[in-house]
Parts: C-alpha cells; structure tokens; sequence
C-alpha cells in the first residue's frame, strides 16, 4: 500500500489563530465602525440600538457557531493525521515485509533451482549406473552362458566320453561358473532393491501354482544331488495371495536354493504350504522350506539376514553363496507385508517360515 | 542343414556365434530341424518363409532387437501362432514384462538355465 503523496501532515495538524477570537474581535470592530458611522450621522440612539442589538447578537450566534465547527474539524483533522500517521507506519512495515518476502522468494527459487539441477543430476547418476550394473552384468553372463553350457554338456557326453578325472575337474568348472552366475544375480538383485526401481507389480497370485512352477526348475538340480524334493499343498484350494509374482518367485527360488546347497547329497527337502490363517493385519498364507541339512549355529542366529552373511558352517558344504539371497528375500517379504523367519537346530536341518497376505479382493477365490 | 518334413523346425536367433553352435548342437540331439538367424531383419525374412514350429529370440541384436521382432511376429497373421521364447542374459522386471505384453509364450534368461533346461521348455510347448 502507498501513502497518498499529496497529503501533508504537519498542516493538518497546525494550530492556527482560534476562529472565535478572531469572530469576536471581528464582531466588537464592526459594532465599534457602525457606532461611529451612526452617531456620526445624527441618527437618534433609539434607532441605533433597534439595529445594533440583532447584528451583534447575530454575529455572536455565528461567532460561536463557526468557532464550533472550526474546533470539531480541527479535532477530526488531528484524528486522521494519527490515522495516517499510523497507517504510514505500517505501510513502511508492510513495504518492508514485502521487501523482505521478495528477498526470500528469490533465495527460495535459486534453493529450488540448485535443487532441481542437483536432483536431475542424482537421476542421471542413478540411470547411469543401472545402465551399467545391467550392461555390464548382461556382458558378463553372456560369456559365461557360453562355458556354462559348454561344461555341462561335456558333463553330460553330449561332446564324447570323457575320463573319470576329465569329468571330476569339469565338474569343479561347471560349478564355479554356477557359482559367478549366482553373484552376479545377486549383485544384480540387490542393486535392483537400493535403487528402489522395485515398483512392485500386486497381482492376485495362486501361491501353490507359482511354487511348482519354481520346484519345477530345481528337478534337475535334485536328480543330480539325490536330494528328495517335495511339495505339501493343503487339501483345499488355497486363497489368491497379493504378490508379485517376479519378486515372490525370487523368495522361493532363494530359500529352495539355501536348502538344497545346506542339504547332503541323499537330503530331502519340502516345501509345504499352509491353509490361510488370520493375524493382527488379516489373513495370510504362510510357506515352510524346511530341509535335512546341516543347520543354523545357535549363536548365528541373529545375522542370519544380515547383508553378506553367511554360516561358519557354510564352507563344510560345497555352496556358492553370496550371502545375500536371505538379505534379498527378507525385503521382498516385508514389501508384501509378510514376515519371514526360521527354526533350526545345528545339525538337524532348518525350516524357513515366510507369509504372504491373501489378496483382500479375491478372497472367495 | 538337410531338411526333413517329418522334424520340426526350431529357429535360433541368435547373434553370438558360440552360444548359437552350442544351442544348435544341442537341439539337434533333439531331432529338431534347426535354422539360424544372425539379426533381426535376418529373422524377420527367415520367418515369412519357412513359418519354424518354435522360435528361439535374443533379445539384443544387431539392427532391429529382440522385442522388434516379437512385435513382427505377432503382429502377422501367418505367424502370429508360433510360440516363442525368449532367450537372452537381459531379464530384468521391466525386459519381461515388455515380452509377457508383447505375446511372449516364455522367457529364459541364458546364463540360468542349461540347455537341457532349455529342450525341457521347448518340449511343453511343441
């Protein structure tokens, strides 16, 4: 708001000569000039006094008038001079304020700027590395495809005979190559995890059918260990659970994997599936991935889902862990709403529990 | 590679020359007629003129890719049909989930499956 520039305000204020003075002094000349003209014109004293009385009383009556209404507007002149002089004060605040948000706005904006340009940077960093994670682990896996299968199907004699001693050092081949194959996976999964690019996809998903389809990439793998490898489904139809299915199927293939590196050769081990129960949050399904192997140290127990761990025991089997697949499963468990734990005695195997909430909108499914 | 009508024909696209020779070698025991293509455009006209039972698809390739050619094959009445499965190290939640919108019948990321893994999958579906 501006102050009206032509307003002075010290006149308004000014005290100048009282109006009621000036009116009687006014008034007592002009009686004093008619008196003289009169009683210089030879007018008898009667005459003079039936005219002089009026005028007077009349200049009195407008004497006081004037002076009241002068009096009243010298008043109301005081009052707007403070009004003004108040309301100039708080323009000058009010200019400063606005001073003040404008030097703000433009810190805030060149803030916001700094900020945009540092977050787009972040992006492009973030878009980097994915483009190298994915190139670089999709440049690796290829050749390693190639040995891969190149092991495997000398293994198998696919290329001729081998000799006893040829095939136990292709054997050690082949499972190394497994063992780069299962990093990088896991690598690849965990990078997948942090950059929080994991906008899960919930879909309404038969848990019982997706267990199979995942057992059914491990049958090759328990022909060739002797290991038993077994499905317990409840005898009713199971409810749809929210999942999704690429993360879940992730969860089972870890835990089936853990149990079947954990489990000697001749080992068995089940994946049975619960009847839906109710909890605190609503109903769920819950997976155990139970195994004859070699168990959990009591005194491990509490890292067992920690990034990189793996058991002291580990290196008493054959395996090629990374430590990072309960790390991975964990995460995906809790991003369904489902808990994840395990019973284990050392020695006598390990049952790894997990839920999945059944799917609120499918329930009759 | 003779061709016998009483086989059925698998073609593998594939551009590594190695992973091609070995998947090739391998589907062979199987008593399939293999053809090979090298790229995306080699695939496309392989395709239009032998219409293979199965098809096997990388999904980075020289010139047109891997989804390009999924597109192709899908999008043309006389090979909309064939089944196909993608084979490829790319496997990533957003890779999959183009070729599952496209029509994809499987997809198998290489470097987790052997190839008798591999003949398993084909023998679900043809």
């Amino acid at each position: 708001m501006e102050i009206p520039r032509h307003i002075h305000l010290t006149e308004l204020g000014r005290r100048t000569v009282n109006p009621m003075v000036f009116w009687g002094v006014i008034t007592i000349v002009l009686s004093v000039v008619l008196f003289l003209i009169i009683s210089a014109s030879g007018i008898q004293s009667e005459v003079y006094l039936l005219f002089l009385v009026p005028v007077i009383a009349y200049l009195i009556t407008m004497g006081f008038f004037v002076g009241y209404v002068t009096k009243l507007n010298r008043e109301r002149n005081l009052l707007l001079a403070d009004q003004i002089r108040e309301e100039a004060t708080k323009g000058a605040e009010f200019k400063k304020l606005n001073q003040d948000l404008e030097t703000y706005a433009k810190q805030l904006f060149d803030k916001d700027f700094e900020l945009t340009l540092a977050n787009k940077r972040l992006q492009n960093l973030e878009q980097a590395k994915s483009k190298f994670v994915s190139v670089t682990t999709h440049q690796l896996r290829t050749p390693l495809s190639a040995i891969k299968w190149t092991f495997h199907m000398l293994l198998k004699g696919d290329l001729g005979p081998t000799t006893k001693d040829q095939h136990t050092f292709i054997e050690k081949g082949y499972e190394s190559t497994q063992r780069m194959i299962a990093i990088i996976n896991d690598l690849l999964n965990v990078d997948y995890m942090e950059a929080d690019r994991s906008d899960y996809n919930f879909l309404p998903i038969d848990l019982p059918a997706l267990i199979e389809s995942v057992l059914f990439e491990f049958a090759n793998q328990a022909e060739s260990k002797t290991i038993k490898l077994k499905c317990i489904k409840p005898p009713t139809a199971s409810p749809k659970v929210s999942a999704d299915p690429i993360k879940l199927s992730m969860v089972i293939e870890n835990l089936i994997d853990n149990a079947m590196k954990y489990t000697p050769k001749g080992g068995q081990v089940t994946v049975s599936i619960g009847d839906a129960r109710m909890n605190s949050v609503g109903s769920s399904l819950e997976v155990i991935v139970s195994d004859t192997g070699i168990g959990i140290p009591p005194h491990e127990r509490d890292k067992i889902f920690h990034r990189f761990f793996r058991g002291s025991n580990a290196t008493k089997v054959q395996t090629d862990g990374t430590g990072l697949g309960l790390f991975i499963s964990r995460d995906i468990v809790e991003k369904h709403g489902g808990a994840i734990w395990f019973e284990s005695e050392e020695g006598q195997g390990a049952q790894f529990h997990f839920t999945i909430p059944v799917n609120r909108n499918n329930l009759s499914n | 590679m003779e061709n016998d009508s009483s086989k059925k024909t698998i073609l593998i696209v594939e551009d590594d020359e190695f992973l091609r020779s070995l998947t090739a070698k391998r589907l062979e025991k199987e008593n399939y007629h293999i053809e090979v293509a090298v790229d995306g455009e080699n695939a496309i006209s392989v395709i239009e003129t032998i219409h293979p039972n199965l098809i096997l698809l990388d999904l980075l390739l020289p010139g047109k890719d891997g989804f390009e050619v999924l597109k192709k094959i899908r999008g043309t009445d006389a090979t909309k049909a064939i089944p196909v499965i993608i084979f490829s190290n790319l496997g990533q939640k957003e890779d999959i989930e183009k070729a599952k919108a496209l029509g994809v019948d499987d997809f198998l990321i290489k470097a987790n499956f052997t190839l008798d893994d591999v003949v398993g999958k084909i023998k679900k579906l043809i």
